[in-house]
């Protein structure tokens, strides 16, 4: 299969994936008991009052109805207007996103710059009995401890001491830079030290298994210096695997976020979607839901884009890879 | 004494120590009743002494009491949601192998779409639709830990059903349930061992999770992760309140993820762990 075709075919892949998504999403939140009308008009609403206010919401037509009515706006660009701020979705998210882009990259640069020399290094060092158990229980133990844990723990420590660092007044980055990395260090640390983990782990397994190939045999018999082989073969070779590594944690750090945003109140889509969540919102619900597994599916396929392009044996056989 | 397992693995013994003593320690409420985890026992939230070990809660309860239940609620529901999570997968993955084509295509769609939802999401819409409590979780934590598990279960069994003795106990007339049960089965169990393990560890952080959104475990039961958010209310004047349920949960997911490395190192060497 070429390189195009099996691009061509991953792209069909997921959009069918998003697809799917969006219909489970939307069949589910129409069924969650306590509807749009309860949690607006409260309890003592008439039945008069309901229908109108069902019928205004177009939520009285078949949810198929509503479905491919919804999906044919979302295709255009609109996603719906939010039901308890009367604005429109689109322009209630693009408010949020800032704050958790920023978030997320943060993350994710801490996890790269902190878990890529700590794999390179375990992966190159010595195989002692006792650094493999510290490497190993140091990997488990960040793997292990909830976000929410850490999130807590700092958010008491940082706020029974006045340092540098601030919890739970959230600075707009646009606003002070400063103040802005200042509130946002803690989040991002407590989002990203899980990706620290998975990355070392990575970067430590490839290396390990790029160690055993024969080209670094012939690089040694051939008599290259052990600096030159490190850098060019070892490194270079065992950086394929991060790519994958990456897509997966952006799905995690966007699950993560619901929960961080919430502890160091940042306003992000997470916290927004909690909310949203809590009230019936439907639209935002629907749309928070969707923009989330894109970002996902959309990282999963530049993975494996620049995996095709970084490794050229893919090309033949993506295929099998996409199976097992 | 001298059969223990894990030999030369001592991490993977204490984990297992580690996680031994909680089990017993989860279930000393039902026999000693003063620690009842629903008793008023002193003051509010007073700090740890040797009154009360872990202090009081806002309620004047002993928090050791209710970390013990928490642990005993969080351990029930990881492991019902870990056993049909896993007999599921087991039955998934062995169908789409044995019948391969469309209906092994299916699945790996399916997993690739219940993949696609961000964890957290997945449980909080699961738990709107449901209704909190013990069983959203439990749905939530199955709707999470499934689609990795039938992944990593059908590459193993995909493996296997490729070797010649499954070819030739097929062409010898053996029945499909048959092969499933007598020849894939027993070569796959350590591979389902392993990732039940990693599981478990999923389940435990779902279930924290979930309580700690308040979609999860809901008041006057106590799990780790609603202890968490209970406290976190106090956190600044009573930091015990929310930081020993939180350090105990940390604690009990460290062990079962050690645990995990120790029983992939036995029983499946060769594999890197696919659950993150």
């Amino acid at each position: 299969m070429s390189l195009a075709r099996f691009l061509v075919v991953r792209l069909a892949g997921a959009i069918v994936t998003l697809l799917v998504v969006s219909m489970v999403v939307f069949a589910a939140i129409h069924n969650v008991p306590g509807g749009y009308e309860d949690v607006v008009l409260g309890p003592l609403a008439t039945p008069e009052l309901r229908a109108q206010t069902a019928e205004k919401y177009g939520l009285d037509q078949p949810i198929p109805v509503q479905y491919v009515k919804w999906l044919s706006a979302v295709v255009h660009g609109d996603l719906g207007t939010s039901m308890t701020s009367k604005t429109s979705v689109s322009s209630e998210l693009a408010r949020r996103i800032p704050a958790t882009l920023e978030l997320v990259l943060l993350a994710l640069a801490f996890s790269l710059l902190a878990g890529v020399p700590l794999g390179i290094a375990a992966g190159l060092s010595s195989d002692s009995r006792f650094s493999r158990a510290t490497s190993r229980l140091a990997g488990s133990l960040t793997m292990s401890i909830p976000d929410f844990v850490l999130g807590a723990t700092l958010v008491y420590l940082f706020s029974v001491n006045s340092w540098w660092l601030r919890v739970g007044s959230y600075v707009g980055i646009t606003e002070d830079l400063v103040g802005n990395i200042r509130s946002m260090v803690l989040p991002a640390f407590t989002l990203g030290l899980f990706g620290v983990a998975v990355i070392m782990r990575t970067q430590r397994d490839a290396i390990r298994g790029v160690l055993t190939q024969t080209f670094i045999t012939a690089a040694v018999a051939r008599g290259d210096a052990p600096r030159t082989i490190i850098r060019r073969n070892v490194i270079r070779n065992s950086s394929i695997p991060l790519v994958t590594i990456v897509a997966v944690l952006i799905g995690a750090f966007i699950s993560g976020s619901v929960i961080v945003e919430s502890l160091f109140s940042i306003p992000g889509i997470g916290v927004f979607f909690l909310n949203s969540v809590r009230n019936r919102d439907y639209a935002v619900v629907q749309a928070a839901v969707l923009l989330s597994a894109t970002v996902f599916v959309v990282a999963n396929m530049v993975a494996d884009a620049l995996y095709a392009v970084l490794d050229p044996r893919v090309g033949s056989t993506s295929a099998a890879r996409g199976q097992k | 004494m001298k059969r223990l397992p894990f030999r030369g693995d001592v991490l993977s013994r204490i984990a297992m120590f580690v996680l031994g003593i909680m089990v017993l320690a989860s279930l000393l409420p039902l026999v000693v009743t003063s620690l009842d985890p629903t008793e008023t026992v002193g003051p509010r939230l007073s700090s740890p002494s040797g009154e009360w070990w872990f202090g009081t809660d806002n309620l004047g309860r002993s928090i050791l009491a209710r970390v013990l239940e928490g642990i005993r609620t969080t351990l029930l529901i990881s492991l019902a949601a870990v056993i049909v999570s896993t007999i599921l997968a087991i039955i998934i993955a062995i169908v789409a192998t044995l019948s391969r084509g469309v209906v092994d295509q299916l699945v790996v769609r399916a997993a690739d779409i219940f993949f696609a939802f961000p964890a957290v999401l997945l449980a909080i819409l699961v738990s709107t639709i449901v209704g909190s409590g013990s069983q959203a979780a439990i749905l939530a934590i199955i709707f999470i830990t499934l689609p990795l598990m039938v992944r990593a279960i059908r590459a193993a069994s995909l493996g296997v059903a490729d070797r010649d003795f499954i070819t030739s106990s097929w062409v010898g007339g053996a029945s499909t349930v048959r092969l499933a049960v007598v020849h894939i089965l027993p070569n796959i169990a350590g591979v389902v061992v392993v990732q039940a393990t990693y599981a478990a560890s999923i389940a435990m952080l779902t279930e924290g999770a979930l309580s700690f959104l308040g979609f999860g475990v809901q008041a006057p039961t106590a799990s780790l992760g609603s202890l968490v958010q209970e406290g976190n209310l106090y956190l600044t004047i009573a930091p015990w309140f929310t930081l020993i349920p939180g350090a105990v949960l940390a604690l009990a997911i460290l062990s079962v993820n050690l645990l995990g490395d120790g029983l992939r190192d036995r029983l499946d060497p060769r594999a890197a762990r696919s659950l993150t």
